[in-house]
């Protein structure tokens, strides 16, 4: 069996390309960003002393890293609009499930750098007449930081990839566009593999980074 | 009559730029016991390292009882793994962070090179692991991990361990240095032991004391080259080379017997 | 606005999904079966003294580790069997990609317990005279999966959540069920809200005790990798 090359087809459409890749970047950024941010008061919440604001912080976090991410977007495309008082689109649907995902996962990298952290640094800024603020901000965060990075970089690297889960519901990220441009020119295998690069290209530096920042922490 | 059990001669290593040895000739004869000093950096484990192929000389030749180790190829001697296995199988040595393998029992410990690599049954590598644990005084350890040990009886156990595989020759690296004081005692009687039996042995060692007292000849080694040779005496009493004399003064906690000469 | 929940249609189709979750843990299962052999032969192949061995395998690795599951499993669905004559059917297709898709996770894992083992224990072993193969199996491999099982727990979980792709190519696992029932029933909230329970209820526990082994991994003063 001969297999004619069609990579022309595939590169013809790079208007669909190119705007699936700015939609994956579009939602990788944005609930990158979202989920660093709101992830760091959950993951602070987990640590908190009250059962009010640990427990749901801790079941929330333990709810979506123990279900599939794809299962959470479904669920926030198929089955939120119900009792959602606003629509949701397929956008705000791969937003949502990817960004509350990311939220815990960013949780637990917070809580386990705060945690790496020796006793004897909080209690030395509380010794020097410290808020709990200023010993969060100026004593353990400064020295968490530097240890949560490669974690950091590896949720970039999944949540690039979890992106394209988002084709399922028809989002018209990079993978659904292969799958336009595959059904439309029949050339599933060119589609497949230049899509493939493409994720690769974009996501293996932060691959990368982790593999020499784990081998530098290492020593 | 002396038989030669482990020789080189003019060996070299070099680890990218820096040469550790600087061309070393050395023999060692059946029952012989040898003392190897110097200072911390003169290339001792490393010398020891590449008599039994952990690194791989970058020149020169190594000798098991006269046997060229290796295959000469254009003037060079190269070196195939699956050569150097039995050779390493036939010397034995001793770490000086002891290398236990901490998922086995003492016991398992002691009967692995016996089992894995001899493919001896199981009655006789029993057995025989059980007769070493008793030579290193230890028996009643066996069922016991390395971690519930004490550095000088992990120590003991390790001595074991290379024992059991009855090699032609033991190398001990320093095998005090990572023990606390009181336990050195332990581990030197056993060395101690093993050289009166007539096993032969080469030990980098800073116990000068013990070095006087148990090895038959001393050998001082500085910046990769062998610097000073000879019996213990004339290398730890009376000695020749300036830098010997530096090191041992060095030492001061070393009790030496007076010179002759000084008398 | 008072939805009214209605969770009795999908308890009455709880056997499908049941069902589902059977095909869910069988396409994790295989993929564990192939994947953690060949894992623990590219580490190796990785950690070779060949530079180009080692540098083409470790691409190779990243380059499963990097792309999204859903590119591969499409690709060994639609693009392999054109290419090869392959037959491919939606088993076939979910059981190659995510053996080869977690393999190249449990390379990592493999890889960073074996050099996670202090130099001493290889030379221990080479000193009485053990090959590498000896060496790697009765001393490295024996200490170095101890501290890998969190990890190792991990990437299952892991896994688990990753086949739920296995729904786009058709093959019958909890999710497929799951969206089927809600087209059925009209009823995707209370579906999709049981579907998720059900993995949760799976997965969960296995957190909980990768949570628990780490800790005790700690007590005893080991390291775990990751
Ligand atoms: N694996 C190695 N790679 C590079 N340099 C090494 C290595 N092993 C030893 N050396 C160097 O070789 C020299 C001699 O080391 P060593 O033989 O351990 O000395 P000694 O045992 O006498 O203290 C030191 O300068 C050391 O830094
Ligand atoms: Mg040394």
């Amino acid at each position: 069996m001969e297999h004619v090359w069609d990579f022309q087809t595939v590169f013809a459409s790079w208007s669909l390309l190119s705007q699936g890749l700015f939609n994956t970047l579009k939602l990788g950024l944005l609930t990158l960003i979202t989920g660093m941010f709101f992830g760091f008061f959950v993951g602070l919440g987990r640590y908190s002393r009250s059962s009010w604001v640990n427990f749901p912080a801790g079941v929330f976090v333990e709810v979506f890293r123990n279900t599939p991410a794809l299962v959470q977007i479904m669920w926030f495309y198929f089955a939120f609009p119900i009792i959602s008082p606003f629509d949701i689109d397929a956008f705000a649907a791969a937003a949502l499930g990817l960004g509350l995902n990311t939220t815990a996962f960013c949780a637990e990298i917070f809580r386990g750098g705060i945690q790496s952290i020796h006793r004897g640094q909080w209690e030395a800024g509380k010794a020097l007449g410290m808020t709990y603020r200023e010993q969060v901000w100026r004593i353990i965060l400064p020295q968490a930081v530097v240890r949560m990075i490669p974690a950091f970089m590896n949720r970039v690297v999944e949540l690039m990839k979890m992106t394209s889960l988002a084709s399922v519901i028809a989002f018209g990220e990079l993978m659904h566009q292969a799958k336009t441009i595959s059904t439309y020119h029949f050339n599933p295998i060119e589609s497949y593999t230049v899509v493939a690069l493409l994720f690769f290209l974009v996501i293996s530096p932060f691959a990368f980074l982790v593999y020499h920042l784990e081998n530098r922490f290492r020593k | 009559m002396s038989l030669e059990i482990l020789s080189c001669r003019n060996l070299k290593k070099q680890f990218v730029e820096n040469q550790v040895l600087q061309g070393i000739d050395l023999q060692i004869n059946k029952g012989e016991s040898l003392a190897i000093i110097g200072a911390s950096g003169s290339g001792k484990s490393t010398l020891l390292r590449c008599l039994n192929f952990l690194e791989i000389p970058s020149s020169g030749e190594v000798r098991l009882r006269g046997k060229l180790i290796g295959s000469r190829q254009n003037g060079q001697v190269v070196y195939q793994e699956r050569d150097l296995i039995p050779i390493r199988a036939k010397i034995g040595m001793v770490f000086q962070h002891f290398n236990l393998f901490p998922h086995m029992t003492v016991l398992q410990n002691v009967m692995e090179g016996p089992r894995t690599v001899l493919k001896l049954p199981k009655s006789e590598y029993e057995s025989r692991a059980i007769s070493y644990l008793e030579k290193v005084s230890i028996p009643e350890k066996r069922n016991a991990y390395p971690s519930e040990l004490s550095g000088g009886q992990q120590q003991r156990v390790a001595i074991a361990r290379a024992l059991a595989m009855e090699p032609e020759i033991m190398l001990f690296d320093e095998a005090t240095s990572a023990l606390d004081p009181e336990l050195v005692g332990e581990v030197l009687d056993v060395i101690l032991k093993l050289m009166e039996e007539g096993l032969t042995c080469v030990l980098v060692t800073h116990e000068l004391g013990f070095a006087y007292s148990a090895a038959q000849r001393v050998l001082f080694m500085h910046n990769g080259v062998v610097l000073e040779e000879g019996s213990a005496y004339d290398v730890l009493v009376e000695p020749q080379q300036p830098r010997t004399i530096e090191f041992l003064r060095g030492h001061s906690r070393f009790q030496l017997p007076a010179s002759k000469n000084s008398q | 606005m008072g939805y009214v929940w209605e969770f009795g249609v999908v308890f009455n189709q709880l056997d499908l999904l049941l069902a589902g979750l059977l095909n869910t843990l069988k396409i994790t299962g295989g993929a564990l079966l192939f994947g953690i052999p060949l894992g623990l032969l590219a580490a190796i192949l990785r950690l070779s003294t060949y530079k180009w061995l080692r540098v083409s395998v470790g691409v190779l690795i990243e380059f499963f580790r990097t792309t999204p599951p859903i590119v591969q499993l499409f690709w060994f669905f639609f693009a392999l069997p054109m290419l090869s004559g392959i037959e491919m059917d939606p088993f076939r297709a979910s059981l190659v990609t995510f053996s080869i898709q977690s393999s190249a996770f449990f390379a990592e894992v493999f890889r960073g317990g074996i050099v996670s083992i202090e130099r001493g224990q290889w030379e221990a072993a080479r000193a009485i005279g053990m090959n590498y193969l000896e060496s790697m199996r009765r001393v490295i491999l024996p200490q170095a999966v101890k501290r890998m099982i969190p990890a190792f727990l991990e990437r299952v979980i892991e896994l688990m959540k990753t086949t739920t792709l296995v729904a786009t190519v058709s093959y019958a696992d909890l999710l497929y069920q799951a969206n089927n029932i809600a087209q059925s029933t009209y009823r995707p909230l209370e579906v999709f809200t049981v579907a998720a329970g059900l993995y949760f209820i799976v997965l969960f526990p296995t957190s909980l005790l990768v949570k628990r082994i780490e800790r005790q991994l700690a007590k005893t003063g080991e390291g775990t990798v990751h």
